[in-house]
């Protein structure tokens, strides 16, 4: 099981490598972000410098990477039934689940890359984070997006219709999106908003990185992040293997 | 027997809009016996549960009754087995269009139990057995109908299944390609593979299979070797024209004739059913001659599995799409 697990991995990164490009390209809009609105945000506040706005709004960065990376990866999969792909997986020896499974690995591969190049990019402008707290953190991004990537997989097998599926997308992510604070503090938002974000699971990952960053691992958003956002995961991506069990029922 | 089906019925819950359902019969007890070495075809029109059947003893989806055995194992109880026995393709291919080919073989082989080295030989084998080494490390999309359906066939075959399942092969090929596909299939019954077929083209199945189903409305309405089946019918169909007016009395002048097996109108036409045409068209021209009528066209030729399957359901193979 675990071996075909690590040969659809396998197989995935291989097919990732060959048009590195594309997750480039997803690079793109964090890297935007952290160069042409981190410094905005930055002198905005009094006294800000651009290191500690960092430390604030990279943690931002990454859940949005986790997000937006993972969220569209079952577009591909849609595909993949129509021509009869996982079909004829399906009736091959494999081991059905592994064929989410080295999916999602390769999904949270890339997105842990994606994450230390930024993170990498925020030390060269100016960032000092603590280094657990990185390490950590991207432990972190790497759940939030086996959650966004077991949500595409589930949804994909259960709609197979991309224009379904984009419309059910923007639904999920502008909202999740604007009630985590990663442009601004949510602190600064109303209070009925605020209570709202407490619901959002990512509005607390972003909390959570923020201490991480900082150094402050008492704090109670971290436990409350990891127990929220593995479960979670647990939860979608059960649906999508169990959606891959009985691909053609 | 590599394949022993029997009483398989699959039904579907279609929706229907506003919350209504449908219960669909897609299969309808359908029986089949399949031996080791054939070349077994499933014949019928578009709809007529050709595709169930073939999922249902793939493992893709289980059958709502019935049970059926294939290359020695239960499909419901025991898939695991029957797909480690089994190769198939698809109507649509089932290639990933985004990698090159030889990466997808190598893959289905080490999924089905080999070591690297082992599915790199296997690979290059089949690459040069179905002449696609060149196309070898081009994403599959990149390539032609033709390459592709050589390629889900190579791909279903890397672990040397004892039965091959082909879900119609040769739809959307053009004349040279499908009998390409014909030559392969062949090939694999001289290796000793069984390959169950399913096809709506009565050539097809004519000049491949070894015995054969035909089925409509999700039953089996003929079984049979193609030879078989169409004797039973008769040797040869006279279609004779005899002008608009004439046509009905014309039918019941030669069905009164001893030679006649049956005769049946189609379009302005009447088919004549005979055995042993050459012998007897003579008798039935002068039958139409005493009989005071004139013959605006007529000609001889073999019975096809297009008159068993008018026989059987009332309508032609290529109506009924």
């Amino acid at each position: 099981m675990l071996r075909h697990t690590l040969l659809f991995l396998g197989y995935e990164l291989k097919n990732t490598l060959r048009n590195p490009i594309w997750p480039f390209f997803g690079l793109l809009q964090p890297v935007l972000y952290l160069l042409l609105f981190a410094p905005l945000v930055a002198n905005t506040t009094v006294g800000g410098n651009l290191g500690d706005t960092l430390e604030m709004f990279t943690p931002g960065v990454m859940i949005m990477i986790a997000l937006f990376g993972s969220l569209f990866v079952g577009f591909g999969m849609i595909n993949e039934i129509r021509n009869g792909y996982l079909e004829r997986l399906a009736v091959s020896p494999a081991w059905r689940p592994a064929i989410v499974l080295g999916r999602t690995m390769r999904d949270m591969i890339v997105l842990v890359v994606q994450a230390v190049l930024i993170v990498g990019l925020a030390a060269l402008m100016g960032m000092r984070a603590s280094v657990g707290g990185v390490a950590l953190m991207l432990v972190l991004m790497a759940a939030t997006g086996l959650l966004a990537s077991g949500l595409s997989y589930g949804l994909a097998l259960a709609l197979r219709d991309e224009n379904g599926m984009s419309q059910i997308m923007q639904f999920f992510a502008l909202p999740l999106i604007l009630l985590t604070g990663i442009m601004l503090p949510m602190s600064l938002a109303p209070q009925w908003m605020q209570t709202v974000a407490h619901f959002n699971p990512l509005y607390h990952a972003v909390e959570a990185g923020r201490s991480l960053f900082n150094g402050d691992f008492s704090n109670i958003s971290i436990p409350l992040a990891f127990g929220l956002t593995l479960a979670l995961g647990a939860l979608t991506l059960t649906w999508s293997v169990n959606s891959m069990k009985k691909l053609a029922n | 027997m590599i394949i022993e089906a029997h009483g398989l019925r699959k039904t579907f819950t279609a929706k229907r809009g506003r919350g209504k359902t449908e219960q669909v019969e897609a299969v309808r007890g359908v029986d089949l016996e399949v031996e080791t070495g054939q070349i077994f075809a499933v014949l019928g029109p578009n709809g007529a549960g050709k595709t169930t059947t073939i999922r249902m003893l793939a493992t893709l989806i289980p059958p709502t009754s019935g049970t059926a055995k294939v290359a020695g194992h239960d499909i419901t109880t025991n898939p695991d087995k029957v797909r480690e026995n089994i190769g198939y393709v698809g109507q649509a291919g089932g290639v990933d269009e985004n990698s090159p080919g030889r990466d997808g073989m190598i893959l289905a082989a080490r999924l089905g139990g080999m070591s690297r080295k082992q599915a790199e030989t296997r690979t290059e084998e089949l690459l040069t057995a179905f002449a696609l080494t060149e196309f070898a490390d081009r994403p599959i999309r990149t390539l032609s109908g033709g390459q592709k359906r050589r390629f889900s066939l190579a791909i279903g075959l890397v672990n040397r299944p004892p039965l091959f399942f082909l879900d119609e092969p040769t739809t959307g090929l053009d004349p040279q390609n499908r009998a390409n596909l014909w030559d392969e299939v062949r090939a694999l019954r001289k290796q000793g593979t069984s390959v169950l077929l399913t096809t709506h083209y009565l050539e097809e199945a004519d000049a491949l299979c070894d015995r054969l189903v035909i089925i409509d409305h999700g039953q089996v309405v003929a079984e049979g070797r193609p030879d078989d089946l169409k004797k039973e019918v008769a040797g040869d169909v006279i279609t004779v024209r005899v002008g608009d007016d004439a046509t009905g009395e014309a039918r019941t002048l030669l069905s009164a004739e001893p030679y006649v097996k049956e005769v049946r109108p189609e379009d302005e036409k009447l088919r004549v059913y005979v055995d042993d045409g050459e012998h007897n068209l003579p008798h039935l021209l002068r039958a139409i001659e005493a009989g005071g009528l004139a013959i605006q066209s007529i000609a001889l030729e073999r019975a096809t599995l297009d008159d068993v399957f008018l026989r059987h359901t009332g309508r032609s193979l290529r109506d009924a799409d």
